[in-house]
């Protein structure tokens, strides 16, 4: 014989759960094809800026300005700390317009993207480094990379110490997410296979 | 259910040491999944915690560890920790109206008050994420074991029937 509250619950968490799926449904149709744009992982790591006198001129023709390399050599990415090198030769310049999908995301801004492909030791491919977008006059100077952005801004973004409980539960939580049920599911399958009824 | 149970040889030693043990190593499992700023996390800490009692589970046997950890207390924190997890991703996406992927808004409003947004998120983290999976850890791994503890009494008890 069922309990009597047995139903009034069954039908109170179906009823829950089908909210639950509309009102995901109804999210997920709002959200941007890659995520949002706020999201940490779409977003530059703005460096410095600088007054732009002359130097989208020599941009465009594919040669970075002395001043900028001088700056980003001096702020850390240089030589002695295993950076790939800004010299001649190493670095290609593109001119980028606004709304252009490449390498898996959308610009929001034109600018210019600095790809480095020689001197590169982690992959093989020309690589997009920085970013370089003019505004005002001035020329603002953006890096990004996965890596970067879990190494340099974890403790101003998320407040965490730990760079690696930021990584697995802020930035990448729907992967944790998945194991978590994994492990759930696991569990729930060894009830159902090895439990005698009556002993619990 | 077991009309004879079965007499078990005490040993001092052994229990002693386990009583003693199992509230530290608890103890030690709670620093681990809560404290984000050291190593670990909530998949370790669950971990330490479940060790904590199948400690006890197996000095004491199952019949005794089936009083401290009843299968009601297993089956609840199991799903309550995968339940605290995704609240915590739904609270942000809920109350910024979709605007936010995962944690990225200030929708946590009684928490950004007082902290901001970067300590809000740390908050949700330190102690939604991290003890939402080391309960789940926990409860699935006391569970398993008491499931495999049983069906060996169950084959004994047939053997000598």
């Amino acid at each position: 014989m069922r309990p009597r509250g047995m139903k009034t619950l069954t039908s109170f968490s179906i009823t829950i759960a089908i909210l639950l799926t509309a009102l995901s449904i109804y999210v997920v149709e709002d959200l941007p094809a890659f995520g949002d744009e706020n999201s940490p992982v779409n977003k530059h790591v703005k460096l410095f800026s600088v007054d732009a006198d002359g130097m989208a001129e020599s941009l465009n023709a594919g040669v970075l300005p002395t001043e900028i390399k001088s700056r980003i050599e001096k702020m850390g990415f240089n030589k002695e700390e295993n950076y790939p090198t800004l010299e001649e030769g190493n670095y290609k310049i593109e001119y980028i317009e606004k709304g252009t999908w490449l390498g898996g995301r959308l610009y929001t801004d034109s600018g210019w993207d600095v790809l480095i492909h020689e001197g590169e030791i982690f992959y093989n491919e020309p690589q997009q480094y920085y970013f370089i977008k003019e505004m005002n006059g001035n020329l603002t100077v953006y890096r990004y990379n996965w890596p970067v952005r879990v190494m340099e801004r974890t403790e101003e973004e998320t407040a965490i110490i730990n760079a690696v409980g930021s990584g697995l539960a802020d930035y990448r939580g729907y992967d944790t997410m998945g194991e978590e049920t994994v492990i759930l599911t696991g569990a729930i399958g060894v009830i159902l296979l090895l439990r005698r009824r009556g002993r619990l | 259910m077991t009309p004879e149970r079965k007499v078990y040889k005490r040993d001092v030693i052994i229990e002693v040491t386990a009583k003693l043990m199992s509230p530290l190593i608890l103890l030690f499992g709670l620093y681990v999944m809560i404290g984000t700023g050291g190593t670990g996390g909530g998949f370790q800490g669950g971990t330490i915690l479940a060790t904590g009692f199948i400690l006890y589970i197996t000095v004491f046997g199952s019949e005794k560890g089936r009083e401290k950890v009843p299968e009601s207390v297993n089956a609840f924190f199991k799903s309550f920790g995968l339940f605290l997890y995704n609240g915590a991703g739904w609270i942000c996406i809920l109350f910024s109206l979709a605007a936010a992927q995962w944690l990225n808004m200030p929708a946590f409003w009684p928490v950004t008050d007082f902290v901001g947004i970067a300590g809000a998120r740390s908050f949700m983290v330190a102690y939604m994420i991290s003890v939402g999976i080391g309960l789940t850890v926990m409860a699935s791994f006391v569970s398993q074991y008491f499931d495999l503890a049983w069906k060996e009494d169950d084959e004994m008890e047939g053997d000598e029937g």
